[in-house]
Formats: C-alpha cells, structure tokens, sequence
C-alpha cells in the first residue's frame, strides 16, 4: 500500500486572455501526507486551489498547468511517468470520485457500459473475460446498494444520488489504493449526502483504501476525516486532527469556516450568526424589534399545481401559513419538497390552485396591474444568487433605483439609493454607487440585492436559500445583517433553507416542509431540540455535524 | 473571482453621466480587444476602402462612362490591360466603371436588408421568448418554420411576384433572412430570462415593457451586433444570387448583374475570363470581410466562443 | 449505514426516473409538427402569389406580347376571376391530387414536369450532402481537437473562404476551368448525347456529369458543417466526463472518438439538416450553370417565363423535401441521444 505524498507542490496557470497575460499560482508550496490506510480531508473556499491539487494526483490538469515539486504515489513520482505508464496507474492505483451529479458522466453511454470501459483498460486475473466484467459490474452495483439492472440505464435517468453511487462503483471497478472525492457530495440533499458520506465511510474502511477528500464545507469532511488541511487562495492555513481543526482551530480563518457550521442546541450561536465583520452596535435589548402578534401575510389550505413537461406536479399540499410582524421566519425542506414554489407563490410569482387564500393585512393578494405593483412594494425578495440577481451591465446606483423606478418613487431618488445601502452595511455608500456587480464580492453583491429590496421599505423581505451560494466565511455577515435589520428596522422575513443551522442563527420560528406538506412549525427551540415529527428527526440525524468528531 | 477596489467615488446626482461614461468606457474597451485581431482589422480595412470607392463612385466614374451612345468606338472584350484596367464587355463598356456602380446596389442592399432582417429577428426572438404560452409556443413555430425553409426560393417567389426593383430585392432577402438572427435572439432571450436579475426585477414589481427594454435587448444587444456584420455578408451573397436568376433591377449595375450578363454571353466558355473572375472576386472579397469582422465582433461579445 | 437512514432512502431520492417516451409517440409529435410546417408552406404558397400587389396574367405577358384575348383566357385558366375563396379552396384541391395546372412555357402540366426531374435534383444535393457531411464533420473535429494548430488555421481558413463565395460564380469558374482549357469533366447536362448502352457506362456517363456540379455544391456547403462541428467539439471539450474518461486512462484519440465526438454530433446534426436548405437554394444555381435537367433548372425557366404555375409548383415541392429531411432529422437525433427518448 503506498503512502501518497505532496512534496512542496507549487501549481501555476499560464493564462493567456487578449489583455492579460501572465501565471496565475493556483497551488503554492503545499506540503501535504496520506500515509496508506488513512484518510486527508482538504477544506477551502471557492479559489483556494484544492480541487488543482487533487487534479494533480493522476497528472489531470490542464495543459497550461505547470507543477513544480514532486506528488508521489509510493515511491513513483506522477510527474516523472511516461505517458503510458501513467495511463497504467490512472484508475487502477488511485481513481477520483468525480462530483457524479453534474456532469462527470457521459450522456450518451449507459453507466454500465462507463464502468466497463474502466475494467476493459486495466485488465487483471480477476476480470480478464468479457463475462467475468459484466460479472465484476454486477457485484459494483451491489456493493453501492443499487439494483443489477440500473447499469443498463443512461445517466440522466437517474437521481443525484444514484449518480453519485455510479460514480463511487466506478472508482472501486479496478480496487485502487488510493480515492482521491471531489466535492463527492456537493448538491446532494442533506439525507442524501448522509448516505453516501456514509458508504465512502465504510468501503474505505473495509477495503483499507486511502482516500483523499475535498470539500468546502468542513462539517462533511469532519464526518469522514482523520484529518484535514485547510488551504486559502492556494496556501495551507492550518493541517491537523480533524478533532482540533473543527472544535480548536488556531487559525482565524479556520475558526471563521468552522463557524459557518452552528451547533444546534448551542446558546452561543443562537441568534448570535458568527461575522469577522465589524459590525455596528447593536440597538439596546429594550429597543430592538422582536415578533410580535400583528399578522401581515398569511396562507390557508395553500395548494400549487404547476405543469413541468406533459405532468402535473402538486409542489404544495394544504398549507397554512403565516408571518407576522418582526417575525423571522424559516422555512426548512429539501430540494423538491415545495419550498421554493411556497415562496414563489406567496409572492405572487407562481398562481395558486383555485380554493387556497393568501392575504397580506387581510387583503386577498392582488393578481395583476397597480394593485400587483402596490404588494411588490410591501413584500421583498432576495435571491440565492446575488451573482445572477444582479444585472452585469447595471452599476450599483441603477440597480438599487431599480425598484424606485418600477414603483414610481416620488422622492430624493439618490437620498434614498444611498440611505439603503447604509442599511445594508454597504458604508461609505458612495464608494459604491458606481461599481458593477463584477467589481463587487460575493458578499458585497448580496448586500446590493438587499438595499435594492430595502429601498422600496417593504415590510417583508422573502429570502431564499440567501446564504447558500457564498463561501462559508461571508455567510455569517449576510445572516447577521438580517438579524440586524429585524432588529433596527422591524423587517419580517420568510428565510427558505435547507440548512438547519441557519435557522438556529437567525430564525424566532421554523416551518419543515416534507413533500409539498408543512409537517412541523412552532418556535425555532421547540422544533430543533425537541422534534415532533419523524422528518424532522431524520433531517436532525442527517446534518453533518463538526461535533460528530467528539463521538467518533 | 476577485473582488477589485470599486471605482472611486463619482459624485451622485451623475446616475446618467455615470452610464454614459461606462458606456464610453466599454466602447474603447472593444476597441482595444478588436485592434488585436489581425484578422478583423484586415476585414475592416479592405470593407472601409471599398465603401470609400463607392461613395466616391460619381467622382471617379461620371455616369457617361457607361451610356452607350459614348462608347461606339471602343473595343468590346478587350483584356485587362494598362488601358482598361479590368478589361470591357460585350457593349465596351470599362468593368471597373461598372463594378464602381455595382458595388453600390450591392451594398446598399446588404446594408438595407440586413436592418430589416435584424429588427424582424431581434423584435421576433425577443417576444418568443419573453412571452410564455401560446404567443410564444406559436412565434417559435413560426421562427423554426422560416428557419428550415429554403430562405433562397422564398426571396425568388416573392422578387419574381413583386415588380423589379432594388426595393423588391431588399424586401425579398429581408423578410426571409431573418429567422436565424431570431433564433439566436431566442435562445439568449431565453437565457437571460432564466437569471435571477429578471425575477428580481419582476419581483420589484416591472412590467414586460421594463423587462424587455432594460433587461432583455441590451442582453441581445452586442449578438445581434455580431450577427449583423455576419448577415451583410450572406445579404450581398443573396442579392447577386438573385441577380444572377434575372431577378435585379435591370436599369442598374449590380454585381450579380454584371455576372449574368456574362453567364448570357456564355463569357466563361469563350475566354472572357475577366469578365466572369473580377465580378466574383470582388463579392468574395466584401463577403469575406464582412464575415472576419463579424467573427470577430462575435468573438469579443461571446467569450464562451473565445476558443474559436 | 444506519438503519434509521436506509428506511427513508425513498426520502432522499424523492425524484422517480424519467419515463420513456414510446418511439411510435415521438414519432407521431415530430410527423404533427412537420405536417403544421407543410400547411404553412401550402398557405404560404397561395397567399404569396395571390395577395401580392400586381396582375399575375399582366406579369406573366410582361416579356411577351399577348393579346387581351389570349389574357383573359389564361385568367379564366388560372381561375383568377373566381372569387378569393373558392380560388383557394380549387387551390387546396390542386394540391392535395398533386395538381399544380399547367407550365406556361413547357406547355405541359407542371406535376409531370416536377415528376421527370425530381430525382435528378435528390441524386445531385443527396450526393452532394453525404459527401459535404463527411467531409465538413471529419474535418471540423480534427480541427478542433487541435484548435489553434497549423492545420485548424489552414482548413477554417479555406472553409470561411468557400463559405463567402457565391454558389453560381464557383460553378462558373469551375465551368470555365473545365469547359474551356481543361475538357476532363463534361460541363453540361446528366448524360451525353448520345449514351452508351450498357448500365454500368450509363451510371459512369452520369457520375462523369456530376462530376463539377457535386463539387461546386460540396466547397460551398461543407465549411458550415465544418464550422458547427468544430464550434460544438470545442464546447464539448471542456465538459467534465472527458476528465473522468482521461482519469481512467484511456489513450487522447479513444476519449475523443468515444465520449467527445458522439456528444459533440447532437448539435451538429440539428444544424446540419436546417442548412440543408442552403444546399437545395444551391441546386437553383448549380443545376442552371450546369443545365442539369432537376427542379432548379425548372425554377430558373419558371423565374425566367415568368411561370407561375410552375414557380409555384417548385416552391411547394422544394419546401417539402426540406420538411421531410428536417423529419428524418429527427429520427436520427433520437438514435443518437438517449435523452430524447425520455422526456
């Protein structure tokens, strides 16, 4: 069994845009070890280069890469092979869980035939006949718990999670020494990912494989990791116990990714969403806003049917709703269990089955015209991708306008522009007026998409999945100024997510959607410490934890 | 990605200004990413010099040069020589004076019907897919209709019903060119509206009119600008395809008419070389430019195709 | 894996498998789509003669001297003093018995005419379209497997050169060169004169008359295909699953010919089949320059009568020749990607 060894890996881009030329270093003097029979998590932030470092375990990186220092497999060092001879150890001596959910599959070839291919280049005693390969495909699919038959069908007919168990048997096929998972989980649902967190877990124990994840969130790693080095911008920040790292990290900035990943049940973490930012004093307890009982929106017997192709879906089921004044909100499911649709529908967005009611004040919701625009005014949304919610060509100042505009505001337009974004914490404002979304970070570009809702002064802010696209360390801010602006302004908000832990931060309640049905609501501590329901439960089990590592 | 300094302060109360100079700024910017294709600005050049030379057709060649009643005494079929720079025709006529004339239906009718193709297509594409439902299911029917049909034999029956006339030709090519600029306009019209920033917009409370004019067409914007430079091309191709059928303006020089006449006079067979080789060059060469150019320019807008 | 987690497997993969579309089912919606294309084209085809400003009879006498007799008898033999509706319904009824009335310069019935040279122009452009397919595809994926290569440079460049010539002026050149100094192709016509006897001289005297026109229509039709296949390869190369194909360590010409290519073809073959009529639009002037006796030869006489009848006639015919390759586009594009078999 060999020990896998990164030696002062240095890793450079040579880029070659029209306007700018130069080396971009992906990778900078990373010295890492996977002795045999152990397992390495690497966490990082989009652009720390993790994913660079695993490509160049099998020499997969691109032709403008160059490597400086030695990654070894055993005593063979990667870069010295032959073009032949590293075809040999592709696969067959380490093989890479791609992210199978995306698009690490062929389309147009049956996965069993994707599996084949891989036994067909490595042949050994143990398949060296055509039926003793259908034979080994077999026993794959057993061993990642999916029917025989599965093999005959083409990836797009399958689920994430069926994808991503393909992907996993194909990694096995040839019994490598070493796995090298890319975000192996990575836009799986929670229990989804459980599960196939859970089956690495345990064939890698079984087998005595050596595996080597990546990831960037650092609560998967803590479940699967002896240890974990962190890397930003190409560097390692930390290495150590994964132990240490997730509950002790001497980093800051480890201690700001571990902080990402609240305990439930934690009181330091409870309405108290971790920010490295300064942030502004927060208002007197006896001045905040808080929940209150006047009722502003509210569903009853809720029922969305929306045709997708030739069938129709019934994406929500008889919900009863509703949002009261300083109230936050959280609205918890999986992907597919209607809450994207609920909220779409509350907004008017989407039409609602004939028999649901929804009214804001007591007023049936307004379906078209003046009135339309007049409840656009009251009720807000933010998107979970304030990269795509933002139109590139427009500068900061247009876009916050934008709803000014719409609403035919009558007053000091720019006064305005510049007061909301203060309130977002864009500060000093003016810096910002003219720069274009590109110009801006993730975080900052939330924050525009915030002040453009908060220029209109709705008096519900619907925000869906408003943390789920940015790195870990910004999350914290964006949860803290809806925290913030409940508290200074009295704003409620419907946060859609499915990580409970963002509900432990900011939420006063939380709603659990199952299958287009609400089948828990009440206060934030009653339905995650005492959970009512059995999905709930299972969704409680399912979260990975980075305290998974003190019962470990 | 990384997060630059945002552009310092610009005072408020500029929020137009501000806009304008972006623009400004982003025009140079293309500029700068053009010059450093040699290709396109060799296009460029050789399409400037050509449309410098038409304009300047009546000064160069005064329209007596090609009445016949002047031209009694000079040779017919006479080669390319020092005398006559491009060689004459059957009725002595110099071919560079009429290719100087040519070149002016020529482009006027590129230029004309590609504009008329680019609003149909752009205004078409955009409301197929903007509007969902039955507006947009029977637009799209329709796009893909004109879209397979032979556009060629559809400006042949429509030139061939209509009286003779470069208006006839820019009609014909225009109204049946332009299901591939829809095309295009629909998909990316597609693509936009799937991004958060229309949803967003809409959530703000904007109409289609708001959509449309501040979201979708500058979206549109720069790939009808490509596919326009590309359309010119394919236009002038269509208009001396037409000509060459008899189906141009017969009381004007086009350069498809230049090439009929010759096809008439079987020119290619009896060794009028020029006759049939300088007329077809020079379509190659416009063509040709106008497609550089347009790669280019498509290159520039759509940097997913930056590979090509 | 835990007990409590594998009862609820169902809960995570809450998505159920796409379900197959039945072939007869897909093959009926593609037949309704392409039947609405074939009503357009036939409404197209009335209205475009009949609606449009301008005296059919009067343009028809434009180039020949008519009396007002023999002007009122074509009227009254195109039914043009019928009223509008009943002149499309006889229209309609034309259509449907493959009755498109009489050439006015052939003097003979324009479905006749359209029969004697229908297969002529599918032999031509069939020729031509396989050979331009091949060519343009396996050209298109060499270069862009080594985009940015001499050899990508050197064929996208002559490609965007043919693509910028006029179908007409190349076959006049090639007309030129061949009928004029060099006399190895004949350049005229499907057969000679006088045609040999025996079957096989009769197919090498046509294939020797095919000769120029198949290669005009190929150099002006083939750069497209280069250019969508080598666009839609590049597109492809960047996709992840070549990754894993190169991680299993498969050689660099196996990861292009087995996963690159079958993927890169998708797009291309629809674009493919849509620029088939650009090939047909080239069969007007190829088989004009060449006197190839097919339905472009027919529609230049028709331009040149001016026939309307017969111009009619070849508008319909040529529009539904394209309808039913689009069909069989459709087909072929089932077979290759399995996605389309599910919806």
């Amino acid at each position: 069994m060999p020990d896998l060894i990164f030696d002062d890996v240095s890793i450079t881009y040579r880029t070659s845009g029209r306007n700018s030329r130069g080396d971009v270093a992906a990778v900078k003097h990373v010295s890492l070890e996977l002795p045999a029979g152990g397992t390495l998590g690497v966490a990082g932030e989009s652009g720390s280069g993790k994913s660079t470092l695993a490509m160049s375990v099998l020499r997969l990186l691109p032709r403008n890469a160059t490597l400086k220092g030695s990654v070894r497999i055993g005593e063979t060092d990667v870069s010295d092979l032959s073009f032949g001879e590293l075809r040999a150890v592709r696969w067959a001596e380490a093989s890479i869980i791609f992210q199978g959910a995306m698009h690490s599959l062929n389309p147009v070839h049956t996965v069993g035939r994707q599996i084949l291919e891989a036994l067909e280049l490595h042949v050994t005693d143990r398949w060296r006949t055509e039926k003793a390969r259908k034979d080994r495909v077999k026993e794959l699919m057993e061993v990642v718990d999916l029917p025989a038959e599965k093999a005959e069908s083409y990836p797009h007919e399958l689920s994430g999670g069926q994808k991503q168990r393909i992907m996993i048997a194909m990694a096995l096929a040839c019994e490598p020494d070493i796995i090298v998972a890319d975000e192996p989980t990575t836009a799986l649902d929670v229990i989804v990912q459980k599960q196939i967190l859970d089956m690495i877990n345990d064939l890698v124990q079984e087998g005595g494989i050596s595996l080597m994840m990546i990831s960037h969130d650092l609560s998967v790693l803590a479940t699967a990791c002896q240890r974990i080095a962190v890397m930003k911008d190409g560097e390692l920040v930390e290495v150590g116990d994964a132990h240490q790292i997730c509950l002790d990290p001497h980093q800051p900035y480890t201690r700001q990714l571990a902080s990402a990943f609240p305990v439930i049940g934690d009181p330091a973490s409870r309405m108290n969403p971790i920010s490295r930012r300064e942030r502004p004093a927060r208002p007197p307890v006896d001045q905040r806003h808080q929940m209150t009982d006047e009722v502003l929106l509210e569903a009853h017997g809720l029922n969305v049917t929306y045709r997708s192709g030739r069938k129709a879906v019934h994406a929500v089921k008889d919900v009863d709703l509703t949002i009261r004044s300083g109230e936050i909100l959280a609205l918890v499911g999986q992907s597919g269990s209607g809450k994207s649709t609920l909220a779409r529908t509350v907004l008017g967005l989407q039409p609602a089955d004939d028999g649901s009611a929804i009214q804001f004040r007591g007023q049936d919701l307004p379906h078209r015209g003046r009135a339309l625009r007049d409840f656009r005014g009251q009720v807000q949304m933010v998107l979970q991708d304030p990269s795509a919610a933002l139109n590139p060509k427009l500068s900061v100042y247009e876009l916050v306008a934008e709803g000014l505009r719409i609403q035919h505001f009558d007053g000091d337009e720019e006064q305005r522009v510049v007061e909301s974004l203060t309130e977002a914490e864009l500060i000093p404002a003016g810096d910002y007026l003219g720069a274009i979304p590109q110009e801006l970070s993730g975080g900052q570009r939330q924050r525009v998409v915030i002040a453009g809702a908060l220029a209109i002064h709705p008096e519900v802010l619907v925000a869906d999945e408003p943390v789920a696209s940015l790195d870990a360390s910004v999350r914290g801010e964006i949860l803290a100024l809806l925290l913030s602006l409940r508290e200074r302004l009295g704003l409620s908000a419907l946060v859609i997510t499915h990580d409970l832990g963002l509900a432990w931060n900011i939420a006063d309640t939380v709603a659990v959607m199952y299958r287009g049905r609400i089948v828990e609501h009440g206060p934030t501590e009653q339905v995650l410490l005492h959970p009512q329901h059995e999905y709930t439960r299972t969704l409680l089990a399912a979260a990975p934890s980075i305290r998974d590592q003190e019962v470990a | 990605m990384t997060a630059t300094t945002p552009t310092p302060v610009i005072q408020a109360g500029s929020a137009r200004t501000m806009a304008w100079r972006r623009r400004s700024a982003a025009a140079k910017d293309f500029w700068r990413e053009f010059r450093q294709y040699p290709s396109g600005m060799t296009g460029l050049v050789v399409l400037a010099v050509i449309i410098i030379l038409a304009l300047l057709a009546p000064v160069l060649a005064p329209t007596r040069m090609l009445d016949l009643t002047q031209l009694l005494d000079s040779p017919r079929y006479a080669p390319p020589s020092w005398s006559h720079l491009f060689g004459t025709d059957d009725q002595g006529r110099e071919l560079w004076v009429r290719m100087l004339w040519g070149s002016r239906v020529s482009l006027v009718v590129g230029f004309a019907a590609t504009a008329m193709s680019m609003i149909i297509g752009t205004i078409i594409g955009i409301a197929a897919g903007h509007f969902t439902g039955w507006v947009g299911g029977l637009l799209m029917r329709i796009v893909d209709f004109f879209l397979v049909l032979p556009s060629l034999i559809l400006a042949i029956v429509l030139s061939s019903v209509l009286s003779r006339g470069v208006m006839t030709i820019v009609i014909a090519i225009g109204l049946t060119s332009w299901a591939g600029t829809a095309r295009v306009v629909r998909s990316q019209t597609l693509s936009v509206e799937s991004r958060d920033y229309v949803e967003r917009a809409r959530v703000l409370g904007a109409g289609h009119w708001h959509i449309i004019i501040k979201h979708l067409l500058p979206a549109v914007m720069p790939l009808v600008l490509a596919n326009t430079t590309l359309t010119v091309g394919s236009a002038i191709i269509a208009e001396s395809t037409l000509s060459f059928l008899g189906l141009g303006d017969p009381s004007k020089q086009s350069w498809g008419t230049i090439l009929k006449n010759s096809m008439d006079l079987s020119a290619a067979t009896s060794g009028y070389w020029w006759y049939v080789l300088i007329p077809g060059l020079a379509i190659l060469l416009v063509v040709l430019s106008f497609t550089l150019v347009g790669r280019v320019v498509e290159t520039i807008v759509n940097p997913t195709l930056r590979s090509r | 894996m835990s007990t409590a987690v594998a009862s609820t497997v169902t809960v995570g993969e809450t998505d159920e498998p796409p379900r197959s579309v039945p072939a007869i089912k897909y093959f009926l919606s593609k037949l309704g789509g392409s039947a609405i294309s074939m009503v357009m084209v036939i409404l197209l085809g009335f209205f475009a003669f009949k609606l449009l400003p301008g005296d059919p009879v009067a343009l028809m006498a434009r180039e020949r001297p008519m009396s007002a007799e023999q002007m009122d008898q074509l009227r009254a033999q195109l039914g043009l003093s019928k009223p509008m509706i009943v002149q499309f319904w006889d229209y309609l009824v034309n259509v449907f018995t493959l009755n498109f009335g009489n050439s006015y310069v052939y003097k003979q019935s324009v479905a006749s005419l359209i029969g004697q040279y229908f297969w002529n122009t599918i032999l031509l452009t069939g020729t031509s379209a396989v050979i331009a397919i091949a060519l343009g595809l396996w050209l298109g994926q060499r270069s862009a497997w080594k985009h940015g290569s001499w050899f990508d440079r050197i064929s996208s460049g002559i490609a965007l050169v043919f693509w910028s010539v006029p179908t007409f002026w190349l076959a006049l050149l090639l007309l030129m060169v061949f009928g004029g100094s060099l006399q190895w192709f004949p350049t005229g016509g499907m057969m000679s004169p006088s045609p040999p006897t025996g079957t096989l001289d009769k197919v090498l005297d046509v294939a020797s008359h095919m000769v120029l026109p198949v290669i005009t229509m190929v150099a002006v039709v083939y750069a497209q295909y280069l250019m969508v296949m080598r666009a839609s390869l590049i597109e492809e190369m960047g996709e992840d699953y070549l990754t894993t194909a190169r991680a299993k360590g498969l050689r660099e010409d196996k990861v292009r010919t087995r996963h690159a290519v079958p993927n890169a073809l998708l797009p291309t073959v629809t674009l493919v089949f849509m620029h088939i009529g650009g090939l047909i639009a080239g069969a007007v002037t190829v088989e004009t320059v060449f006197s190839w006796p097919g339905l472009g030869k027919l529609t230049y006489d028709a331009i040149s009568g001016p026939d309307l009848p017969l111009l009619q006639g070849t508008f319909v015919v040529f529009s539904a020749i394209i309808i039913v390759t689009n069909l069989m586009a459709d087909l072929v594009y089932r077979l290759l990607d399995p996605r389309v078999r599910t919806a």
